[in-house]
């Protein structure tokens, strides 16, 4: 849940990309950290081991002002997605405001997306997230590799799932920023009910997504 | 949900969190160093963290960034450049440094989170170990009174088979009783008559002179008859007071099932007073044959030996449809007692045969067996190490079989 912070006028949000490991979480945010351009940019701190395995988490945070002074702040993480770390995951998962699930579409790692989307739930469930109200978007990832399941095989199979199912290549930066705005459009609905977006802050659900994520760079890749 | 642990990785570090670990006076005079002028270092209240003690307006200085926000000043009298420099040098000291509290407080959070679902899982095991226990202990005490109810049960049903068997007899023996008895009494009578006779005699006595008319009287009563006839009948009614006497100890020793203590008994001295008891039950119906051969004593129970010996005897009893013959052998062989009843009745049908031994199996009409016999001496002989196994033919007769280990020294 976002926590609004009355003393310095802000709104924290948190989001957390989750999914098996390898699946591509951290690139993600790299991407996201090169190609955003919004008003406020933190450094991103990444906590990996020598062989690209995140141990604890990522973390970017960015920032904008509201029309209304609001300083509406995101910070991104990553969870571990090795099978071992699930006291991080659920730790970080804890409070998540919305969620990128990132899926592998090679075809050998069905099974690992099944099991990491399963523990998702369970892991919500345990930190008190009703998940069937949790914003939630589905990427499949790695689309530039070969050996994949294809769009159509996809889409079928999350047919009957409410998430929208969004594909990306992470390493290119392709589909990584329409992730984002496809969860900043699911994170809106709440945030609107509960701190008056539109109505207080003059913030309205596309100046929301477009001030997250600035003048887009799309230069950097 | 974990913000009370204590240690939420995701709480807002102020600078003064960040230079935490830092040697503070190094820095400052690494910092002096390289910028040639004093530093000072100040959060956004303006209180000193590093170097000079007061924020002064002509000292230029520049925000220090945490995530997004200022979170601290740092000013030196230096150019802009070489001041921003430095700011940037300090930043990414303070990355480095938020990255580690922020992995140490994930890590003691989820440490402590998996200590308190360690603990929570034990608690849990141990209340369910505890439930365990006391159900354990409340079966066995179950159980315990279940085998109880079950075993005042079973003695219930021994003492039923029991009266019923020795109730079936009553008629018999009460004859058996009364004919002397009425005989007995007769004899008295006529005894009582004699005395009277007597009585006239001895009323002569006093006054009589001569032995002549004593003589006459002695004549008149017949009082050589009665002599001798008061002898017959004494003889008679003692006869009879020791054939009672015989049939109650036959019955005594029989009837001993209450006495639950171990014996040593001769086994053809219990199946004669059995077939004594049972004698009226058996008249008109059956010819008694006993062949038994020498026994040792055996270490056993009398009463609930006999009490099976009369079960069987009486079924054969009610097996003969004309005139049979019930026939007894016993004999020792290897050690063991092998007592045999055969007898020339009707048989027990082929498809009765498995359930002869099952309690409240029965084929007689209602009230006259309660269907416990066999199923109560199987339980007694198996009770003495024993065997009891049937054999029959249907319209050619039973053989019933009791096979009583003898223990050696016993």
């Amino acid at each position: 849940m976002a926590i609004f912070d009355e003393e310095n006028n802000r709104l924290s949000i948190k989001l957390v990309y989750y999914g098996p490991a390898q699946s591509g979480k951290t690139t993600n945010l790299m991407r996201l950290h090169d190609i955003l351009r919004p008003d406020l940019k933190g450094d991103i701190m990444l906590m990996e081991t020598a062989n690209d395995r995140t141990l604890f988490f990522d973390l970017l945070p960015l920032g904008f002002k509201a029309p209304s002074g609001l300083l509406i702040k995101f910070k991104l993480y990553t969870v571990p997605g090795q099978v071992v770390h699930d006291s991080t995951r659920k730790a970080v998962l804890s409070r998540a405001d919305g969620v990128v699930f990132v899926a592998d579409s090679q075809r050998t790692q069905s099974t690992n997306n099944g099991e990491a989307f399963a523990n998702l739930e369970d892991n919500a469930a345990r930190v008190g997230i009703d998940f069937d109200r949790l914003p939630l978007v589905v990427q499949f990832n790695k689309r530039d590799l070969s050996d994949i399941l294809t769009e159509a095989e996809v889409l079928q199979r999350w047919q009957a799932a409410p998430w929208p199912v969004l594909f990306s290549s992470a390493l290119t930066g392709e589909g990584v920023v329409e992730t984002f705005h496809a969860l900043l459009n699911r994170v809106y609905d709440g945030l609107d009910r509960e701190f008056e977006f539109q109505n207080r802050h003059l913030l309205s659900r596309e100046a929301f997504a477009a001030q997250a994520s600035g003048q887009i760079d799309r230069q950097a890749y | 949900m974990d913000t009370d642990t204590g240690h939420d990785f995701e709480r807002d570090l102020n600078l003064q969190d960040l230079l935490l670990g830092i040697d503070k006076q190094r820095l400052a005079t690494a910092l002096q160093a390289l910028l040639g002028a004093p530093i000072a270092i100040f959060d956004p209240r303006g209180a000193c963290l590093l170097g000079a003690s007061e924020p002064t307006n002509d000292i230029p200085g520049l925000p220090l960034y945490g995530e997004l926000e200022p979170i601290g000043t740092i000013a030196a009298a230096v150019p802009q450049d070489r001041l921003k420099a430095a700011a940037d040098l300090l930043k990414l000291l303070l990355h480095t440094n938020a990255r580690y509290l922020m992995a140490s407080d994930l890590h003691l959070q989820t440490q402590q989170d998996d200590f308190d679902e360690l603990q929570r899982r034990h608690n849990a095991l141990e209340q369910s170990e505890q439930r365990y226990k006391a159900l354990a202990e409340n079966l066995e005490l179950r159980v315990k009174q279940q085998v109880q109810t079950i075993e005042q049960t079973q003695l219930k049903l021994y003492e039923a088979e029991k009266l019923a068997s020795v109730g079936r007899l009553a008629a018999g023996i009460a004859h058996e009783i009364n004919n002397p008895i009425g005989f007995i009494r007769s004899n008295l009578t006529t005894a009582t008559s004699y005395l009277a006779s007597l009585d006239k005699i001895g009323a002569l006595l006093p006054t009589c002179q001569d032995i002549a008319a004593l003589k006459t009287a002695w004549q008149r009563e017949d009082m050589d008859f009665i002599r001798q006839d008061m002898r017959d009948i004494l003889a008679e009614s003692i006869s009879g007071t020791e054939r009672i006497a015989a049939i109650v100890k036959d019955l005594k020793g029989f009837s001993r099932v209450d006495e639950t203590e171990w014996e040593e008994a001769d086994l053809n001295v219990l199946i004669r007073q059995v077939c004594n008891v049972a004698a009226a039950e058996l008249r008109g119906k059956a010819e008694l044959q006993l062949d038994l051969g020498a026994l040792p004593l055996l270490h056993c129970h009398p009463g609930e030996l006999g009490q099976v010996f009369l079960s069987i005897l009486l079924n054969a009893a009610d097996a003969m449809g004309a005139q049979g013959s019930i026939r007894w052998r016993t004999a020792f062989q290897d050690n063991r007692i092998v007592i045999e009843v055969r007898d020339t009745g009707r048989g027990i049908a082929e498809a009765d045969m498995p359930h002869i031994f099952d309690p409240f199996f029965t084929t007689k009409e209602v009230g006259k067996g309660m269907g416990l016999g066999l199923s109560v001496s199987r339980n007694i002989v198996q009770a003495h190490g024993g065997e009891l196994t049937i054999a029959s033919r249907p319209n050619t007769g039973t053989r019933v079989t009791i096979s009583l280990p003898v223990k050696p020294g016993s």
